[in-house]
């Protein structure tokens, strides 16, 4: 494992439903994100997030502008 | 067949030629069956709720299923269609979420007791209830209904889609029209329609729409949708938990589509939803031709039988598959009855919980027998069924 890939990028949503239509939009644009377990440094407990690899989060957010789904807060984590 | 007909049989459903497509379209396609049984079998957590595999894979089951449905209806942002237990709460919640002492309402006489009673209730609240006659087929007439919201200052028109009893089709899109004209809402319960016609809630420029899941659409008992359009906020019924990212909050999360789902979703019913919504998707329109040719059939092999009536537009007129009709000797009750025990055939007698369309057409004290149509049907069912009326009324 790389040292970037022991970082991550999590996306939070307005709803689960947000959250999984971004990961389908991001799919769609060639973009890796394996939805997680809200965490805590979104600001929430609960609910779904997107986490995508930093490299590709520049694109993520591309795609997900593009979308008219911005994601509602995001942060970058350090991976265990 | 298991029963021979009028043997009184088991009441086994393969026994039965089921003509109550009205009340529940029966039997459901393989595929919604197969999506039930595996949404139990394969992904029965929580959805929306943990993120584990289980959990997310049933978030993305409810997901695609309410993207289908939203396709099916013409809806272009699948948030605007929440998952409800059937069509008489999304109606309860249409109503009660929009509507509050001191407005006034238009609404038709041909409606279910889905919408009659919560306004009945709405109406011991302060909200004035003015009801539009149908003429005798159950047809609305738009200018009616135009006077009436003209007369006075006008929250809401409430209106079917098309009726339960005769299968009259409203016209719903110049209805949009006079109640927008006007200020109003268009509130439409699409329990008969969807699935039955080519439902595009845009075009309809309808404000909310109640849709039963298990009728025309093919889905399982227990579902249902209410669409309310961008920007229309009604009052939920419920509070309670709904999985998202707003848990620590007090009240009840204002977005869509989970304000409206609070609780534990119906996940079996939704994946069978939305598999019968793919299915419509793909086959509607052949499947709807094939009821309307089988139900012009049905009217016009029973219209000239002697002393019966048959309610409903002409068979040149466009409607949904479903008619009710009276004999001038045998009471509707007895007609349904030996109907079942005699040919084994599936019909509703009574007032199918729609007392004012009943009124209407001139049936309250009588009843009537209603006959529905749908998806696998066949023409020996219907020429069985002209045939054992004929019989019974020879």
């Amino acid at each position: 494992m790389t040292p970037e890939a022991r970082r991550f990028v999590a996306y939070g949503f307005a709803s689960v439903h947000d959250a999984l239509a971004a990961e389908s939009a991001l799919k769609a644009a060639g973009v890796a994100a394996t939805a997680i377990p809200s965490p805590r440094a979104l600001g929430e407990l609960c609910g779904i997030a997107l986490r995508v690899d930093p490299a590709q989060s520049r694109a993520a957010e591309d795609a997900l502008a593009a979308c008219g789904l911005p994601p509602r807060a995001s942060a970058e984590i350090d991976d265990i | 067949m298991t029963d021979p007909p009028g043997s009184g049989g088991s009441g086994t459903a393969r026994s039965c030629i089921y003509l109550d497509h009205g009340a529940t379209s029966w039997p459901k396609p393989p595929e919604v069956v197969d999506a039930v049984v595996t949404a139990m079998t394969t992904c029965g957590a929580n959805p929306g709720r943990g993120a584990y595999t289980m959990a997310l894979a049933a978030a993305r089951l409810v997901f695609e299923s309410r993207r289908a449905c939203a396709d099916l209806l013409g809806v272009p942002d699948a948030r605007d269609v929440a998952f409800v237990s059937g069509c008489t709460e999304a109606c309860n919640l249409m109503l009660k979420g929009l509507l509050a002492p001191g407005d006034r309402v238009v609404v038709s006489s041909m409606e279910h007791n889905a919408i009659s009673r919560p306004l009945h209730m709405l109406a011991l609240a302060g909200v004035r209830v003015d009801i539009v006659r149908a003429d005798a087929t159950g047809t609305m007439d738009a200018s009616d209904v135009e006077r009436a919201v003209r007369a006075h200052a006008t929250r809401a028109v409430i209106c079917q889609h098309a009726s339960n009893v005769t299968g009259a089709i409203q016209p719903i899109a110049d209805m949009a029209d006079i109640a927008h004209e006007n200020g109003a809402l268009l509130l439409v319960d699409g329990a008969q329609a969807a699935g039955h016609l080519d439902v595009d809630l845009v075009a309809l420029d309808v404000d909310a729409y109640a849709v039963s899941g298990h009728k025309g659409l093919l889905g399982p008992q227990g579902v249902g949708l209410l669409y309310l359009r961008p920007g229309l906020d009604a009052t939920e019924l419920l509070q309670g938990g709904t999985g998202g990212g707003s848990s620590e909050e007090e009240s009840q999360p204002q977005g869509r589509p989970e304000r409206y789902e609070a609780g534990t979703p119906n996940t079996p019913g939704i994946a069978g939803l939305g598999a019968a919504a793919r299915l419509l998707l793909e086959h509607g329109a052949e499947w709807r031709a094939d009821e309307q040719r089988l139900f012009r059939r049905l009217k016009d092999g029973l219209r000239p039988i002697p002393g019966l009536t048959v309610f409903g537009p002409a068979s040149d007129e466009p409607c949904v598959p479903t008619l009710t009709l009276v004999s001038d000797r045998i009471d509707a009750d007895r007609i349904a009855f030996l109907l079942d025990r005699r040919y084994g055939i599936a019909v509703r007698s009574g007032l199918h919980c729609a007392p004012w369309a009943h009124r209407t057409i001139g049936t309250l004290d009588t009843g009537a027998v209603r006959f529905g149509v749908g998806h696998g049907t066949t023409s020996d069912d219907v020429a069985t069924a002209v045939t054992a009326l004929s019989e019974l009324l020879a």
